[in-house]
């Protein structure tokens, strides 16, 4: 809601009229820089996918489409992967795109000052084999390249260079920060960082163009109060999230609409494996019995989910039984059952394990970082007591919380995980099942420590196949080994709620990006 | 009186030292920036890396120390978040905060005169008791909530109003202001209402009561005796007596109003300096909530400074005691 004017041009943007097509949007959190490869973070990601292309994108069913590469394929038995890059393609400032822009994206994005570079680790070598055919090597065969990298965004190297930009600056910034020269839908018009950040369409994109926005202005509104009631009052066509609690009252009222879907988010309960005793609560500094198998699926069955996404939830989150939600691939089909609700077979684990009369022991929790973080660990705390095992929950904020986890302060703690980059099962697999290993990048928010040598051994193999079945055969055994030894316990995948003008049809991704390309004002 | 003067800017210097530190030892527990500012697939080492980097490892008297050095050569750091110079950011949301500030004192002292001067005159009438009465809802109910009700009320209902932002502004140099549209003037009433709604019903009550009180004296008695008119009695006689706590108060609400703007700011997306704040505690974005607090108690304690030295110069029995003994 923010224009700005200098004082000379003052009487002349009064006396033009509002055009139909503005699109007014607000979100929950300002991209802290324009810079397509300083942050990692969804935020940014999605933002900058309105100004900036890949070589591919996805499309809006998370299927993996051309963008900037018209075409690409394996070199030899999987060395690599060839891209044939699109012709005519220009920056908004211009300048043509072609082979080397790629390059330099590819330089720039694997620095050591790119936080991003971890998209790049496969890669060994990066040849330009002309104008526009571009090759990476890979140090094994990397089915999940192309995919892996569809919020890679290429840069213009004459731009970046001249303007002192040629690396990501997160931590002082630079001229990229703050300004943005891609081949994207739309160009950035305007940008104060934290108060408004204007877009307007580029009329040189090289695809055709599906929204009818002649301008959009995006505004973050930390409070969710003032976001609803922006919406509401018609200040803005587009917020989200919409706060759970609000979207039935919102689809109630006339002139919104209230868009659902399911994120790609799977939020689940870890387990202190490594640790020798346990840490809090009443039996803090006694041998740990999460190292025990039926104390961890004891735990998966005194757990109601269905209770917790009918109260909590209302009905908006789906039950999880994996690592990933079954819109993501490597899916495992053949292992969609969870634990049931069993609180009677729950204790008989217990006293199986030795546990007839439970123990006591901390649970600790964000209460900012998910929605309803909190409410599930206090569900959740009262559904254990319920079979005897007494948890001192301990909820904090994300701040915090990510510390603690990595100082091992916990004997069990709740986590959500959503596979960015390759959005396939191999994500978390890399990050959560594996076993810790800083020299191989392994395993490094698996802070409980779960390890299985065969789920090691399998996981080079899941990342280097190319036949899709063979690898979905090793990704069903995977999964069904950390799911019988209950690594972790998944819980449920959380819903999107995105609130709308009624005038207004958009495309609501899974993973939570918000694509001003898709956008239709009435 | 110099020394007076000098032994208090020393005082002032100590307790910005204090507040400074007290702020620092605080930063460690509202947690840790490294993980917001790098993504989901960085490693330990880049965390530790990181770290060190940004001077984090070091124990808070150290990074207090840094930040002194470098605070007095004006330089205030770099945005963990934004990756800009925190001097840049605050120069530019501060326009914001201070014209909330002016508009919202200015109602508060405008209206509040007012309508202490009406309930002190008409002490029984219906109106007053009224007035009274609503005031002590205005002092009771918290400032987000009244936000929360405006919006309701004149944003979504009525819809006469914006419900957030600061509508357009202008700008000159580096100044930008709302007060030459029609949305940036609109945008104003309803955060100036909610953020001096507070002040407003105090001052209404301190100059009702101060009113009530020179009513009685013996000269406005003598005023009414010597047949002057009720208007002439009320407004020229008893209420310039008033004004004088009035000034003195509303001289410290200042301070008040441009602190607790962080409420407001952040109900009503309000692009100030208080909606920086808050988005910088949820970052742990230590350079811009060091560099605000720091801020706040330089204008407190300046605030303080200068009304101890006025009282000097009006209270000559303050002068005399001083440390030399003269």
């Amino acid at each position: 809601m923010l224009h700005r004017t200098s004082a000379l041009v003052l009487t002349a943007v009064l006396a033009t009229p509002a055009m139909a097509e503005e699109f007014q949007w607000a979100g929950r959190t300002d991209p802290q820089t324009m810079d397509p490869h300083a942050v990692s973070s969804a935020p940014v990601l999605g933002f900058l996918n309105n100004v900036y292309d890949g070589l591919v994108r996805m499309s809006k069913d998370m299927k993996v489409e051309p963008s900037l590469a018209e075409s690409w394929e394996p070199i030899g038995d999987g060395e690599g992967w060839r891209f044939t890059l699109r012709q005519g393609v220009t920056f908004h400032d211009g300048a043509a795109f072609d082979a080397d822009d790629v390059l330099f994206s590819y330089e720039r994005a694997s620095d050591e000052s790119a936080d991003v570079r971890s998209w790049f680790s496969p890669v060994t070598e990066v040849k330009v084999v002309d104008d526009f055919t571009i090759e990476f090597y890979t140090n094994a065969p990397n089915p999940l390249f192309p995919a892996s990298i569809a919020n890679w965004m290429i840069m213009d190297r004459g731009w970046t260079e001249a303007n002192n930009a040629a690396r990501p600056d997160k931590e002082n910034g630079n001229f990229a920060t703050l300004n943005v020269n891609g081949t994207g839908a739309f160009k950035l018009e305007d940008r104060q960082p934290g108060l408004t950040t204007t877009l307007v369409p580029n009329e040189n994109w090289w695809d055709e163009a599906e929204h009818n926005i002649t301008r959009a202005t995006f505004t973050p509104i930390q409070n969710p109060a003032t976001a609803v009631a922006a919406l509401l009052s018609g200040d803005v066509d587009f917020v989200e999230p919409v706060p759970i609690q609000d979207a039935a009252r919102l689809e109630a009222s006339d002139g919104v609409n209230i868009i659902r879907g399911i994120e790609t988010r799977t939020i689940m309960l870890g387990f202190a494996h490594e640790a020798d005793t346990l840490k809090y609560g009443a039996n803090a500094g006694d041998p740990n019995p999460f190292k025990d198998v039926r104390v961890r699926e004891a735990v998966a069955k005194a757990i109601n989910v269905d209770a917790i996404l009918q109260t909590i939830w209302r009905g908006s989150a789906e039950a999880a039984s994996q690592l990933v939600t079954p819109a993501l691939s490597g899916y495992s089909a053949a292992n969609a059952a969870r634990p049931s609700y069993d609180p009677d077979a729950a204790k008989a684990l217990l006293a199986d394990a030795g546990y007839p009369d439970g123990f006591g022991f901390g649970l600790k929790c964000p209460n900012d970082r998910y929605p309803n973080d909190e409410s599930v660990c206090q569900a959740i705390t009262g559904m254990l007591a319920q079979v005897g095992i007494s948890a001192e929950l301990d909820a904090m904020p994300v701040s915090n919380y990510w510390p603690e986890l990595r100082a091992d302060n916990f004997d069990m703690y709740l986590l959500g995980w959503s596979p960015g980059g390759s959005l396939d099962h191999e994500h978390p697999l890399r990050f959560l099942a594996s076993t810790p290993n800083e020299e191989k990048r392994l395993g490094s928010w698996n802070f409980g420590g779960y390890s299985n040598a065969r789920l090691d051994e399998l996981l080079p193999s899941i990342l280097s196949e190319i036949d899709p079945a063979a690898r979905q055969a090793m990704i069903d055994e995977v999964t069904a080994l950390y799911q019988s030894e209950h690594a972790y316990v998944p819980l449920y995948t959380q819903p999107l709620v995105w609130g709308t003008r009624d005038n207004i049809e958009l495309t609501q991704r899974p993973d939570n990006f918000f694509i001003l390309r898709w956008v239709t004002v009435n | 009186m110099l020394s007076f003067i000098i032994r208090r800017l020393g005082q002032s210097l100590l307790v910005l030292l204090v507040t400074g530190l007290i702020a620092f030892s605080m930063f460690r527990f509202i947690g840790d920036p490294i993980d917001n500012m790098l993504g989901q697939e960085r490693t330990i080492e880049d965390v530790e890396r990181l770290r060190t980097q940004l001077g984090l490892d070091q124990p808070f008297p150290v990074q207090y120390y840094r930040f002194l050095e470098n605070a007095v050569q004006g330089n205030f750091g770099v945005s963990y978040r934004q990756g800009r110079p925190v001097s840049e950011i605050l120069l530019e949301r501060a326009p914001a905060t201070l014209e909330l500030a002016a508009v919202s004192g200015l109602f508060a002292l405008g209206l509040g005169i007012a309508l202490g001067v009406f309930t002190a005159i008409r002490r029984n009438g219906i109106a007053s008791n009224f007035i009274m009465s609503a005031s002590l809802i205005g002092v009771s109910l918290p400032t987000f909530l009244i936000g929360i009700l405006l919006i309701y009320l004149f944003g979504v209902q009525l819809r006469w109003l914006p419900t957030f932002g600061r509508g357009d502004v202008v700008d000159f140099g580096w100044w930008s202001t709302g007060f030459l549209t029609e949305s940036g003037l609109k945008s104003l009433i309803l955060p100036a209402i909610t953020l001096g709604l507070y002040q407003m019903t105090l001052i209404m009550r301190l100059v009702r009561s101060e009113m009530l009180e020179v009513l009685r004296q013996d000269y406005i008695r003598f005023a009414r005796a010597r047949g002057l008119k009720d208007r002439v009695v009320n407004f020229r006689h008893a209420l310039k007596n008033t004004l004088i706590p009035v000034i003195t108060v509303m001289g410290l609400q200042i301070g008040g109003i441009i602190a607790f703007a962080i409420v407001t700011e952040t109900v009503f997306n309000w692009p100030g300096v208080g909606l920086l704040f808050i988005n910088a505690i949820q970052f742990v974005d230590i350079p811009v909530m060091a560099a605000y607090l720091m801020l706040i108690s330089v204008m407190f304690v300046g605030i303080n400074l200068i009304v101890d030295i006025l009282y000097v110069f009006v209270d000559p029995r303050l002068r005399v005691d001083s440390a030399g003994g003269h």
